[in-house]
C-alpha cells in the first residue's frame, strides 16, 4: 500500500506540467463561478496566460529529463513528448492571446475559451506520452469531446453550430472504429501495454498478422482523424472555417501535434519490425502521406477565404509531417520535432494577422487583404515572411523544416515520396503566394489601417515571427535539441 | 583583404538595410545610399580581379572563408572564387551599379524597390561565390523573393502573371535540385565534404544505382537530369524557356537587366560548378543532347525574335538564342568550347544589358514599345534622324549582341565555333544559321524603327541626358575594349577551364 503511495508520488513528480495545466483549468472555472468583475475577462486571460506560461516553463526545464514511466507504465515521459507539449502548451497560449485581442468570440463576461482550450491542451498531452491503449484512449477522448464544445462556441452562428455537430459526429465515429480496433489488438496480445510489444511482434503468426492488420488501421482511423490526414480530413475544412478564428488557430496547432506526436508513437511501436505487418501498414501509410500532401495542397488553390486556405494547407502540411513518420528511427522524430517547433510559430503568425484583418471588416475573402502593404506595412511583411516560409524558401524556418523531413525520406529511400513532397512544395507556393499578391500588388480598397492592432500587439507579432527567421538561419541549436530529445528514447 | 568576398557579399545587403532605416519621404538619400552601395561593391570586385592569382585554378586556394555553419549537418559557410566565378562576380557588380543609376526615375515606392534591389544583388552574389551546396541552394532560392516583388509591384501591365510564373517556374526546377543535393549528401557518407561542391567533384558516383518509380536507374543520370532541369529553367533551355519572354517584358528596366545579365548566366554556371563536374561521367553520356537542346534554343529563339513587335520581347527571345551558344560551347567540353562559353556568358551579360537599358530609355520617352503597333501602324519611325546619340549607342549594343568583328560578342561567338567544330559538325553548321537570322531579326527591327519616315510621336522626344550617357558609357568600353582585346577576362578564367575539360577528359 505504502509502496503503491509512493510509486504515485514519483509518479506525479514527474507529471507536474500536466497537474499544473489541470490547476489552472480549475482555477479559470473557480474565478468564473466566484468572481464578478467588468475586468474579468483580462483577469482570465492574465490568468492562463501566467499559468500557462509556468507550465511552459517546467516543460522546458523537464527536457533534460531521463525518459521514464509513470503511473505503472500508463504514461511515458521522454524529451520527445516533452518537447511536443512545449510546442503545444505554446500554441495554446497563442491561441488566447489572439482571442484576448479580437472581438470575433463576443461573450462579455464567459471565459469558457481559456477554460476548453486548456482542457484540450490537456487531452494533448495525455495522448502524447500514452503508453497504453486505454491512455491513448482517454486521451483522444479528452481532446476531442471539449473540442466538438469549441467549434460551436460561437452560438449564434449557424456555420459554427454546424462545425460543432459535424466535428463530434465525425469524433463519434471514429473515436468507436479505434476503439474497436484497439479491442482487436488487445486480443492479439493480450495487454494493453506499449511497453514490450516490440518482441511480441516478431513472433507473431500468419493468422496474428492477418487480424492485427485491419485492426490496426482501424485503429489508425481515430488517429488519423484527429491530425486530418486523407481519407480522414473531410470535416476539417468546414469545422476550420465554421469554428471561430482562434478556435481555428488552436484546431490548426494542438490536436495536430498531438495526434502526430501519438502516431509515431504508435508507429515506433508497431512498425519497427521487418515482418508482413510492418511493411505492408509503411506502404499504406506512404500512400497516406502522399495523398495528404497533395489533396490538402490541390484543394487549398481554389479557396476563396484565407482561413479555408489555411484549413487545407495544415492539411497538407501533417502529411509532410506524415513522411517523417514513415521514415521511422531517430532522423523521422527529429525532423518531425524540429518540422512542429517551426510549425507551430508559422501558423501563428498567420492564424494573427488574418485574425486582425478578419476582426476589422468581420471576414477573410482575399479582397480584405487588397493593399495591405500600404495600410499595415508590419502585418503584410509578416504575413509574407510565414506564407513563404510555410512554402518552404529559404532562409526562413519552413525550409530547414521541409528540408529535415526530405533528408530523413531520401536517407531512407523513399525516393518517390520525396518527390512528392518536393513538388508539393511548389505547389502550395502558388496558394501561399496568391495571398501575397493581394497584400502587395493590388491597390488598396480603402484607407483605413486595421484596428486595433496596437504596439503591443505589433511587439508580440514581431515576437511570434523572430522564431521564424531564427529558426531558418542559425538553427545548428534547435536541431542539437531535437537531436538529444530523440537520442534518448532510441 | 582576406576577407573580400565576405564584404563583396554582405556589403549590398548592410545598403539594404541602411535603406530601411531611412525616411520614405527621402527619396533622394535613398538612391545615393543604394548608388554608395553599389559602387563599393563594384570597387570591391576590381579589387578581387587585381588581386586574382589567374595561375591557380581551384576555387578553395585563393580569398576562400570557411566556417562552419549547422555541424550536425555539416553545412558550412564557404566562399570561395576561381576564374569561372570571377567573371561573373565582375558582370554582377558592374551591372547592378549601373542599374541603379538607371533606375534613377523610379518613383514607386523608392524605398522597397532599392532595399529589394540590393537584396537580389546579394543573392547573386552569394550563388557566385558559394562552395557549399547548401549555401548555393540558399541563395538560388532567396534570389527569388526579391525578383518576385520587383517584377511584381514596379512591372508592366501583365507584371502579376510574370511574377508568378517566374516565381513557380524557378521554384520547381530548384526543388528538383534540393532533392538531387539531399542525395548527394547521403550518398557521400554524410561527413564533412558531403556538402562541399568542390569534394563532390571528379565522378565519384559513377557506379551507384538507385531504384526510384520502380525501376533501378543510374544515379549520376538520374540525377543529372534532376540538376539539369533545375539549371536548364533558369538558363533557360527549351522546352523551359516560356516563362522568360513573360518575365523579361513585364519587370522593369533594371530588373531585367539583371535578369538577363545575370540570372540566365546562373544556369549555364550551374552547369559548369555543379552538374557537369559532379556527374562529368553522365554529362559526356548527355552531351549530345545538351548541345541539341543548345541548337533549338539559336534556332527556335531566333526564330521567335524574328516574330515579335514589342522591341524588348525580341530582345528576350534573343536572350534565349544566345544563351543557346552557351549551351552548345559547354557541351562540346573542349577548352575552346568552354572557354568562349564562359566569355559568351561574360559579352552577353554586357551586350544584352546594353539592350536593354536602351529599351528602357527608350521607354522613358514614348511609354511603348510597339515596333509595329497591334493595330498595324508604326510604333517608332525615324529615331535616327532625331535621336543622333542614342542611335549611336544602339547600334553599338545592337553589333556587339549580332557578333560582328571587333566587338565583344563576335570573340565569344567565334571560340564556340572553333571548340564545337570537332565535336558536333552538323550542329555547327545549323549553328551558323542561327546567327544568320540573329543579324536578321537584329537588322530588321533596326530598319523598322530607326529608319523611314519620321512619325508625329516620335518628333518630341529629347535624346539622352548625361545621367543615361554615363552609365551607358563603361558598358561601350567593356563590349569594344573586349572585343579587340579579351585576353584580360580569358586569362583568368584559363587555369579553371582548363581543369574542368580535363576532369570531363577523362571520362569523353
Amino acid at each position: 500500500m505504502i509502496n503503491l503511495g509512493l510509486n504515485y508520488l514519483n509518479s506525479l513528480s514527474v507529471y507536474v506540467p500536466e497537474a499544473l495545466a489541470l490547476v489552472v483549468m480549475v482555477g479559470l472555472v473557480f474565478l468564473e463561478a466566484t468572481y464578478n468583475h467588468n475586468e474579468k475577462r483580462r483577469m482570465t486571460n492574465y490568468f492562463s496566460l501566467l499559468g500557462l506560461l509556468s507550465v511552459a516553463i517546467v516543460l522546458f526545464l523537464n527536457l533534460s529529463l531521463e525518459p521514464t514511466t509513470a503511473f505503472f507504465n500508463a504514461v511515458t515521459i521522454d524529451p520527445f513528448s516533452t518537447l511536443m507539449k512545449l510546442m503545444m502548451t505554446l500554441g495554446t497560449m497563442g491561441a488566447i492571446y489572439l482571442n484576448s485581442v479580437t472581438k470575433e468570440i463576443n461573450l462579455n463576461t464567459k471565459n469558457e475559451f481559456n477554460i476548453l482550450v486548456i482542457g484540450v491542451l490537456i487531452g494533448g498531452m495525455i495522448l502524447s506520452s500514452a503508453n497504453n491503449m486505454l491512455t491513448l484512449y482517454v486521451g483522444v477522448e479528452t481532446l476531442s469531446i471539449l473540442s466538438y464544445v469549441l467549434a460551436s462556441l460561437k452560438r449564434s452562428n449557424e456555420m459554427s453550430s454546424e462545425a460543432g455537430l459535424k466535428y463530434s459526429l465525425y469524433g463519434g465515429v471514429s473515436a468507436g472504429l479505434m476503439l474497436f480496433g484497439l479491442s482487436h489488438i488487445f486480443g492479439v496480445f493480450g495487454t494493453i501495454q506499449f511497453t514490450g510489444l516490440v518482441d511480441q511482434l516478431n513472433q507473431l503468426n500468419l493468422n496474428q498478422t492477418l487480424v492485427l492488420i485491419p485492426s490496426f488501421l482501424l485503429f489508425f482511423v481515430g488517429l488519423g482523424y484527429k491530425i486530418a490526414c486523407v481519407p480522414f480530413h473531410m470535416w476539417s475544412p468546414d469545422v476550420y472555417e465554421g469554428s471561430p478564428l482562434p478556435v481555428t488557430t488552436f484546431f490548426s496547432i494542438v490536436p495536430k501535434l498531438a495526434g502526430i506526436t501519438a502516431v509515431m508513437r504508435i508507429s515506433m511501436i508497431f512498425l519497427g519490425g521487418e515482418g508482413l505487418f510492418s511493411t505492408s501498414i509503411v506502404g499504406l501509410l506512404v500512400i497516406v502521406s502522399a495523398l495528404t500532401m497533395t489533396v490538402g495542397n490541390v484543394t487549398a488553390i481554389g479557396q476563396q477565404s484565407v482561413k479555408r486556405m489555411l484549413a487545407y494547407s495544415s492539411i497538407s502540411h501533417a502529411g509532410f509531417m506524415l513522411m517523417g513518420v514513415v521514415v521511422l528511427g531517430q532522423e523521422g522524430v527529429s525532423a518531425i520535432s524540429y518540422y512542429s517547433m517551426v510549425y507551430v510559430f508559422m501558423t501563428l503568425v498567420a492564424f494573427y494577422v488574418v485574425g486582425f484583418v478578419s476582426d476589422h471588416y468581420g471576414n477573410d475573402d482575399f479582397n480584405r487583404f487588397n493593399g495591405l502593404i500600404k495600410r499595415n506595412p508590419l502585418m503584410a511583411i509578416l504575413l509574407t515572411v510565414s506564407m513563404l516560409s510555410l512554402s518552404g524558401i529559404p532562409p526562413l524556418g519552413g525550409f530547414v523544416a521541409k528540408f529535415n523531413i526530405l533528408s530523413a525520406a531520401v536517407n531512407n529511400k523513399f525516393y518517390t515520396l520525396a518527390f512528392i513532397g518536393g513538388l508539393n512544395s511548389v505547389v502550395s507556393l502558388y496558394y501561399y503566394i496568391k495571398i501575397v499578391r493581394y497584400m502587395v500588388f493590388n491597390d488598396e480598397e480603402s484607407t483605413d489601417s486595421i484596428s486595433g492592432f496596437n504596439p503591443l500587439n505589433k511587439t508580440v507579432l514581431v515576437a511570434l515571427s523572430l522564431p521564424i527567421f531564427i529558426f531558418g538561419i542559425k538553427w545548428s541549436g534547435f536541431l542539437a535539441i531535437t537531436e538529444k530529445a530523440v537520442i534518448s528514447i532510441f | 583583404m582576406h576577407r573580400l568576398l565576405d564584404y563583396i557579399l554582405w556589403l549590398p545587403l548592410l545598403g539594404a538595410l541602411l535603406i530601411l532605416f531611412i525616411p520614405s519621404q527621402k527619396k533622394d538619400l535613398i538612391r545615393w545610399s543604394a548608388l554608395g552601395t553599389t559602387l563599393l561593391t563594384f570597387i570591391l570586385t576590381v579589387l578581387l580581379y587585381l588581386g586574382f592569382d589567374e595561375s591557380v585554378a581551384g576555387m578553395q586556394e585563393q580569398f576562400s572563408v570557411k566556417f562552419p555553419w549547422i555541424e550536425q549537418f555539416n553545412i558550412f559557410y564557404s566562399l570561395g572564387v576561381d576564374g569561372i566565378s570571377l567573371p561573373m562576380i565582375l558582370l554582377t557588380g558592374l551591372l547592378c551599379f549601373l542599374c541603379v543609376l538607371s533606375s534613377w526615375t523610379v518613383e514607386k515606392s523608392v524605398k522597397a524597390y532599392f532595399a529589394l534591389f540590393l537584396m537580389l544583388e546579394c543573392s547573386v552574389m552569394g550563388v557566385f561565390l558559394s562552395m557549399d551546396f547548401f549555401l548555393f541552394y540558399v541563395f538560388w532560392e532567396v534570389m527569388l523573393i526579391p525578383m518576385f516583388f520587383l517584377i511584381g509591384v514596379w512591372g508592366g501591365e501583365n507584371r502579376e502573371y510574370a511574377a508568378i510564373k517566374f516565381f513557380l517556374y524557378t521554384f520547381a526546377g530548384s526543388v528538383l535540385m534540393l532533392v538531387g543535393m539531399i542525395a548527394l549528401y547521403f550518398l557521400s557518407g554524410k561527413n564533412v565534404d558531403s556538402f562541399n561542391i568542390l569534394a563532390l567533384q571528379g565522378g565519384k558516383f559513377s557506379n551507384e544505382i538507385l531504384n526510384v518509380f520502380g525501376t533501378t536507374l543510374s544515379f549520376s543520370k538520374f540525377f543529372f537530369v534532376m540538376l539539369f532541369i533545375g539549371f536548364a529553367i533558369k538558363v533557360p533551355v527549351f522546352p523551359f524557356h516560356t516563362w522568360l519572354p513573360h518575365a523579361h517584358v513585364q519587370a522593369p528596366t533594371a530588373v531585367s537587366v539583371i535578369l538577363a545579365g545575370v540570372l540566365l548566366k546562373m544556369g549555364t554556371y550551374g552547369f559548369l560548378r555543379i552538374a557537369f563536374p559532379i556527374f562529368p561521367e553522365a554529362s559526356v553520356y548527355f552531351k549530345e543532347a545538351i548541345a541539341w537542346l543548345g541548337l533549338v534554343n539559336i534556332i527556335y529563339g531566333a526564330l521567335c525574335a524574328m516574330a515579335q513587335t514589342d522591341v524588348k520581347k525580341l530582345i528576350a527571345y534573343s536572350s534565349v538564342s544566345h544563351m543557346g551558344f552557351v549551351m552548345v560551347g559547354l557541351a562540346a567540353m573542349t577548352i575552346q568550347g568552354t572557354n568562349g562559353a564562359v566569355l559568351q556568358m561574360f559579352n552577353h551579360g554586357t551586350s544584352t544589358a546594353m539592350m536593354f537599358l536602351m529599351i528602357g530609355i527608350l521607354y522613358e520617352r514614348s511609354h511603348h514599345r510597339w515596333i509595329v503597333r497591334p493595330d498595324g501602324t508604326k510604333g517608332f519611325g525615324g529615331l535616327y534622324t532625331q535621336l543622333p546619340v542614342f542611335s549611336v549607342i544602339f547600334i553599338i549594343s545592337m553589333f556587339a549582341s549580332m557578333g560582328l568583328p571587333g566587338l565583344s560578342g563576335f570573340i565569344s561567338e567565334a571560340l564556340i565555333f572553333l571548340g564545337i567544330y570537332q565535336e558536333f559538325t552538323t550542329i555547327t553548321v545549323l549553328a551558323v544559321v542561327g546567327l544568320l537570322i540573329g543579324a536578321a531579326y537584329l537588322l530588321w527591327m533596326f530598319k523598322r524603327m530607326f529608319f523611314g519616315e519620321v512619325i508625329d510621336s516620335v518628333k518630341n522626344y529629347s535624346d539622352m541626358n548625361a545621367r543615361e550617357i554615363f552609365y551607358m558609357i563603361p558598358l561601350c568600353v567593356a563590349v569594344v575594349v573586349f572585343g579587340i582585346y579579351p585576353s584580360p577576362i580569358l586569362n583568368i578564367m584559363k587555369a579553371s577551364v582548363g581543369s574542368l575539360v580535363e576532369l570531363l577528359g577523362r571520362f569523353q
